[in-house]
């Protein structure tokens, strides 16, 4: 497979991913408000921001301006519709290594999304469009599923969509579990139900632990759990096997310097221990295993994508 | 009967000078056209608007767009497409075939004779100044063998009808012609919008054309077992980009830009996820001047340095050859029948337009005598820019071009105001007469193959002749019928 090829998989991947996560924390974030105190609902707001910028709102901003902000905003390099347009955008450079069903819904999708305006949703049912756009990115994800041939391209895509989601997952539980926090502004029992709706993961979370919601439960389930989806174990696992998969052809030395990586990291989360972090331990837990993501996009790059030519010759 | 002019949904239906491919002089349809004239007659205003919208919606959502650049802000437009069909008949499609191939063979001969021996030029047959001086000929190329001869590989001639009704040809496209993944995608809209129709009709088929441009480009290597090709795109912001990643898709070969290659030994790789992959044909969509800066031009950045060393060395073929633009030069057009005489010894099957040569003192005083009735056109141009359409022009026009032509008179050329064809178009209320021509796609390798299809191109603005998509053109399907 073409390097720039992979790189604009793993990218779109990476973009897609943003844009579903940027999505279901609006659309959870815009029905669960109804049910809090406007100063309850500001301090949850806040942490969603920070969440997916990286920076702290200022608090004259309101739930319209926040949506308007993580949504539409072109000048937000990660809101929803730049993410999706830069999704589209690498998956326009390789449409010949993408079957017509995943170009034409993500093209879809993103035309539809393109003109809308927050004035135009906000009087009825704001949610409803972040819904409907999550809807259609599982719809996508579908398609990429039973329509692209698992190969090499296809792990591509799973090695974008599993780091960035590792990457997101991250920073939600690093806002929630900070200990340096306000008391007033520290998260309350509805906060902690909404992290797990957050994660597609109240459901799942009763399943194993009954509906008794607690913090060190919530930070066992969504960092060690190795079924459910949208957990950090899950996306490593995933990870681990794309990167056995991708790249056959490369040399043994190669290889090694990416593996050894992913080893590392693999095992930091199956013997990672909820107990030990909870002493506020959560924090630097997810900082190791960020970090440790980004090491593995980099020899990602250095081995297979950017790698000099004199190296092979 | 619906009568043009008259009857819905002809009502503003005109029939002028031009020759119209549907209705004859009287008004009736002519006999190929009926099946369609009975369809259109029955089938409601309404249900071709809602047609025509999903092929529009279905366009956008494919992809199959280009960009325009306005203040900064850049719009994604779909070329146009007319729900109906053009057709051409089989004793029509037979004579446009073996015309277009005696021209293909004759124009590759012309340019291994003007990049070996030179013999046309040392028996005065078309002048050495022409050639020498043409900004299109290249030296590099001299000497250079060529697999089969064959340094056009894909052609797209545009062809006219003329108010006798007969094709004439109106310029060879032999550099980086686009437009088949058009013909392709319009035979599906064409093939949904009037099903039985089609079906009744004997619609030769045309969806092989990838696999034929795959064979032909497989010709140009001695073996044949895992040949690497890749097309060879400036990229995402090429107006034909669609069409790119099209073929590359259906003929299951890679997609490259020029940052993707690099030349080592006079060796072309491209650079994989498992390390370096040799590439043997490339099927280049980038013009001669880009293609390697460091022998063309040195600013490009979408081309691959060490590329034509390589290619000199034959260690990859590029399909189109370089220096193929010499021979589809305005003015070099002029001379093609005379090519035919003097290297097939035959009589060309598919007549010119008549043309004056500028450079031809007796032809430049007739064409600055006449510039209210001609079409001049600039030798090295393409896509409609830099011409005159004199009917059309102002006074002040008119003479500024002929200002131009006086002081560069090699530089130009002229024709008379050619009337296309018109044929019908629906245009939203009704079904209105449009002028068009005719784009067929020549693979000329080993063997020369014409897939019997082409590009129809249609001039959307009433009265408009000008077919470009860049200045309001659209296109339809063009069938070609078995018998």
């Amino acid at each position: 497979m073409l390097s720039r090829v992979a790189d604009s998989l793993y990218w779109m991947a990476r973009y897609i991913e943003r844009a579903e996560h940027t999505a279901r924390l609006i659309a959870v974030k815009l029905d669960s408000m109804v049910e809090q105190t406007p100063e309850d609902a500001a301090s949850s707001w806040a942490r969603v921001h920070q969440a997916l910028t990286g920076e702290k709102t200022s608090p004259d901003l309101d739930a319209f301006d926040i949506t308007q902000r993580l949504a539409f905003d072109r000048d937000n390099e990660t809101s929803l519709i730049n993410c999706l347009s830069l999704a589209r955008d690498n998956a326009r450079q390789v449409r010949e290594a993408l079957s017509n069903e995943v170009w034409e819904n993500l093209n879809r999708l993103y035309l539809r999304l393109s003109p809308v305006t927050m004035d135009s949703i906000w009087v009825h049912t704001p949610a409803r469009l972040f819904r409907e756009a999550l809807e259609d990115m599982h719809a996508l994800e579908g398609v990429t599923y039973s329509t692209l041939s698992h190969g090499e391209g296809w792990y591509f895509l799973e090695l974008g969509r599993h780091i960035e989601r590792v990457q997101q997952l991250g920073r939600l539980l690093d806002v929630h579990f900070k200990v340096a926090q306000a008391p007033e502004h520290s998260p309350k029992y509805f906060d902690w139900l909404v992290l797990l709706k957050f994660c597609t993961a109240f459901e799942p979370y009763t399943k194993q632990y009954t509906a008794s919601i607690r913090p060190q439960k919530i930070a066992e389930f969504l960092l060690f759990d190795a079924e459910f989806p949208h957990s950090i174990c899950f996306s490593v696992d995933r990870m681990s096997e794309a990167l056995a998969r991708v790249a056959p052809g490369a040399p043994p030395a190669r290889r090694a310097a990416v593996e050894r990586l992913a080893g590392r990291l693999k095992s930091a989360v199956d013997f990672g221990q909820v107990d030990e972090l909870m002493s506020g331990g959560v924090a630097a837990f997810i900082a190791d295993i960020t970090k440790q993501c980004e090491q593995i996009h980099k020899a990602l790059y250095s081995s297979y994508i950017t790698y000099g030519a004199e190296t092979v010759l | 009967m619906s009568q043009p002019g008259v009857d819905a949904p002809y009502s503003n239906y005109e029939l002028g000078k031009p020759y119209d491919e549907m209705f004859a002089r009287d008004g009736k349809a002519r006999a190929p056209y009926a099946a369609l004239d009975s369809r259109l007659s029955t089938l409601p205003l309404e249900e071709l608007n809602r047609r025509q919208q999903a092929v529009e919606q279905s366009f956008l959502h494919q992809g199959i767009t280009f960009t325009v650049y306005n203040d900064n802000r850049a719009t994604e437009r779909i070329i146009p497409t007319d729900l109906l069909p053009r057709i051409v008949t089989a004793p029509e499609w037979d004579r446009i075939e073996r015309g277009l191939t005696q021209r293909i063979t004759a124009l590759n001969l012309f340019l291994r004779d003007i990049y070996t021996d030179g013999r046309v030029l040392k028996d005065g047959v078309v002048p050495r100044s022409m050639i020498y001086g043409s900004k299109h000929y290249r030296r590099e190329m001299r000497g250079l063998p060529v697999p089969h001869g064959a340094y056009v590989n894909i052609c797209g001639s545009d062809l006219i009808r003329n108010e006798a009704g007969d094709f004439v040809v109106l310029e060879d496209n032999l550099r980086v012609p686009s437009g088949v993944s058009y013909m392709l995608a319009n035979r599906d809209v064409a093939r949904r919008a009037f099903p039985a129709v089609f079906r009744s009709m004997g619609v030769r088929p045309v969806d092989h054309y990838p696999l034929e441009l795959l064979a032909t480009l497989r010709s140009l290597v001695p073996f044949h077992e895992d040949v690497s090709i890749a097309i060879l795109t400036p990229g995402v912001f090429n107006s034909a980009y669609f069409e790119h990643a099209f073929l590359a898709r259906q003929m299951g070969v890679e997609l490259v830009e020029g940052r993707d290659l690099l030349v080592n030994d006079n060796i072309v790789y491209t650079r994989t996820t498992s390390g370096l992959k040799r590439i043997d044909v490339i099927y280049r969509r980038i013009d001669d001047d880009f293609i390697d800066p460091l022998i063309f031009r040195e600013d490009s950045a979408l081309g691959v340095p060490g590329l034509f060393n390589a290619y000199r060395a034959g260690n990859v073929m590029i399909a189109n050859a370089l220096g193929t633009g010499v021979a589809d030069d305005k003015a070099v057009y002029a001379y093609v029948p005379r090519l035919i005489r003097y290297y097939l010894a035959e009589e060309p099957i598919l007549d010119n337009v008549e043309t004056f040569l500028c450079r031809e003192e007796r032809s430049l005083q007739h064409v600055l005598g006449n510039l209210d009735k001609l079409v001049v056109k600039a030798v090295g141009e393409s896509g409609g820019y830099g011409m005159l359409i004199g009917p059309h022009a102002s006074q002040a026009e008119r003479e500024e071009f002929a200002r131009k032509i006086k002081s560069d008179p090699e530089n130009y050329i002229a024709q008379p105001t050619i009337q296309l064809s018109t044929a019908p178009t629906f245009v939203g209320n009704g079904v209105e007469a449009r002028h068009v021509d005719l784009r067929p796609f020549i693979l000329h390798g080993a063997e020369t193959k014409i897939v019997p299809g082409a590009l129809t191109r249609v001039a959307l603005k009433r009265g408009s002749l000008v077919v470009n998509s860049s200045q309001g053109g659209g296109s339809k399907d063009t069938w070609v019928l078995s018998q």
